[in-house]
């Protein structure tokens, strides 16, 4: 667009015109511009193998084209595909209801706190998970759930159960990395809402006491409708997303684990099981859903945002 | 009337604070366990199981790891080091350059770099094609540049840094501008002397990034030589052999006896020492990324 209206004014204020003159400025650009060339943009290109049988000789443009052959086959062909999809999904909606409950209860909770020291100390606890990488969590999860050591099986023994063997059975497992995530993810999560909290207006605080408002009330009917923007926004990114599964919890958590690994396999997991077994084109097909996918549901999360915000999108 | 709002109050504040207290014993207590446990003796561990406070306290599993597989776990520890202090870097200077330029309003195609950006956000080519170039193409297989280049630019630090850079007042460029300067000099002379803060926020951010990594690490190395710590710990839990591999000094293996839940928790502590040592120094900064990057504007 902006090219059309450069074209059809004099030379001197066109394309070239503004290269040149903030030359600079776009040089400094190109480094950023480039990565994202090489890691983004060229990979673009490989899509291409979604439709192919990919094989080395033929290269990517070069092998047989099979169409929706290898879609067909994620959907109908093989129960992991549904499956996978299914596994993502399940986590990822009780992600966002989760990550809407203690994220949000936090903030508010914190905010009523007086002690400044409690506060500094209660909140150093709560958003120090979130430097931690998920290999990490996932040893901190095993001596929780270990069977011979591990601390569930202790207090489950120490009140007369039966230990249970939670590395041998998938169905704990979503759980389990349900409750990981908001463990993970609140502290930080609080912290926006805190900082949404620091631009309310203390006179409506003030006005609310005076009318004889005790604090539950000022918090239902102040507190709450105020952090709705932020929350709606903060859901319809993770709306956006609810197609892509977390890699790094599933796999740093679960590793390879084969006994429990299919029941939580989420569809990036499977995008990469799938490399080594199913081979390339059928992975990249896989994954190309997901793509396609997430540009539908952020394009129409962002439509609804700027219907909700005014007009402010999510980016 | 008054009494009893006072009460209700006063309730609430209570629950706000066992709350508050309890959330947060939740989120460090596996930290605490994990710890003592790393100094604990295993036989002890073995008997009674996991628990916040040491059982048999002892320094025989640290010994033990620097001891039998010191070499490896320095080794990685230098990877994980090198790359983060390169990578936090390279990546700094790209972002803030990056957003530098499109938080000047001069620049008229601002916004098309800004959608080239944002597209890449939008829609992805997936796993399969990113990994096909990076190996078949760019050589980042087994190459130590493939556990920098890969994470090397992230949109949204670049946003967030492109919002501190739109709070410095223009005219500052502009007087520097009739003073003959140019916008290069301006970045590195005005904007980022005046963003030391949002600087460091963002390069911790990176840098927090690297030191966790392992997925690149995961997609592209092999060679043990070049895994980075956290690599290293996904291999000991996934096979806790990796470390007791027989690489054991026939002297000391009588002893100290053959730890193994100790050790996991022992390289777990290894692994994320820095920053806990960091922490209490760095967190307001990360504190106030995140409200920034989520106000956005």
């Amino acid at each position: 667009m902006s090219k059309k209206n450069a074209s059809s004014q004099p030379k001197k204020y066109g394309v070239i015109h503004e290269l040149k003159k903030n030359r600079i400025l776009y040089l400094m650009c190109i480094p950023g511009l480039f990565f994202l060339l090489l890691f983004s943009y060229i990979p673009l290109a490989g899509i291409w193998m979604a439709f192919t049988d990919y094989n080395v000789v033929d290269g990517i443009f070069g092998s047989p084209f099979v169409g929706l052959k290898h879609l067909k086959y994620f959907f109908f062909g093989t129960g992991m595909g549904p499956k996978s999809i299914y596994n993502t999904l399940f986590l990822n909606v009780w992600g966002i209801i989760l990550g809407l409950i203690f994220p949000i209860s936090i903030a508010v909770f914190f905010n009523e706190i007086q002690g400044k020291m409690y506060k500094k100390f209660t909140q150093s606890m709560m958003f120090f998970p979130y430097f931690l990488s998920w290999v990490v969590v996932g040893t901190l999860v095993y001596g929780l759930f270990a069977t011979d050591v591990g601390v569930m099986n202790r207090v489950i023994t120490f009140f007369g159960g039966e230990k249970i063997r939670w590395y041998a059975d998938g169905k704990y497992w979503k759980p389990i990395l349900i409750i990981a995530n908001v463990w993970k993810w609140s502290g930080y999560n609080s912290i926006i809402y805190l900082g949404a909290m620091t631009g309310f207006d203390g006179s409506l605080y003030e006005a609310a006491e005076v009318d004889g408002a005790n604090k539950l009330q000022r918090i239902i009917h102040l507190t709450l409708p105020m952090l709705k923007p932020t929350a709606v926004v903060l859901t319809l990114m993770s709306i956006g997303r609810i197609f892509f599964g977390d890699f790094g919890m599933v796999y740093g958590i679960i590793g390879n684990n084969p006994v429990i690994g299919d029941s939580v396999a989420v569809i990036d997991t499977y995008v990469y099981s799938c490399m080594r077994s199913l081979g390339f084109s059928y992975s990249t097909a896989v994954g190309l859903f997901q793509s396609i996918m997430g540009l539908i549901l952020v394009t129409l999360a962002n439509a609804a945002a700027k219907k909700i915000n005014d007009g402010e999108g999510l980016f | 009337m008054k009494v009893k709002t006072n009460r209700s109050d006063l309730l609430l504040q209570i629950f706000a604070y066992v709350f508050i207290g309890f959330i947060g014993f939740v989120c460090f207590y596996p930290l605490l366990m994990t710890l003592s446990v790393s100094f604990s003796s295993e036989k002890m561990i073995a008997m009674k199981g996991y628990s916040a406070i040491p059982q048999g306290f002892t320094l025989n599993t640290y010994i033990y790891i620097f001891g039998n597989s010191g070499k490896e776990i320095l080794r990685s520890y230098g990877v994980t080091i090198f790359v983060t202090a390169v990578g936090t870097l390279l990546a700094l200077t790209i972002t803030s350059m990056l957003a530098f330029s499109v938080s000047i309003k001069d620049m008229k195609y601002r916004n098309v770099i800004s959608f080239i950006c944002n597209f890449t956000i939008i829609f992805g080519a997936g796993l399969i094609p990113w990994y096909f170039m990076c190996v078949n193409y760019y050589g980042l297989k087994d190459n130590i540049v493939g556990l920098i280049v890969p994470s090397m630019f992230s949109v949204w630090n670049m946003f967030l840094l492109r919002t501190y850079f739109k709070a410095i007042s223009q005219s500052l460029y502009e007087a520097a501008r009739i003073d003959g300067a140019n916008y290069f000099q301006i970045y590195a002379r005005i904007a980022m002397p005046l963003s030391k803060t949002p600087l460091l926020t963002v390069g911790l951010m990176y840098a927090l990034q690297y030191w966790n990594d392992w997925w690149n690490a995961l997609m592209f190395v092999d060679n043990k030589k070049l895994w980075p710590l956290q690599y290293l710990l996904y291999n000991v839990l996934s096979n806790v052999n990796a470390v007791k591999s027989g690489r054991l000094p026939a002297g000391a293996a009588a002893n100290i006896p053959l730890p193994s839940e100790t050790v996991k928790m022992a390289v777990t502590i290894i692994t994320i020492g820095p920053i806990i040592f960091a922490y209490p120094f760095v967190q307001k900064y990360f504190v106030s990324g995140v409200m920034t990057g989520a106000v956005k504007e």
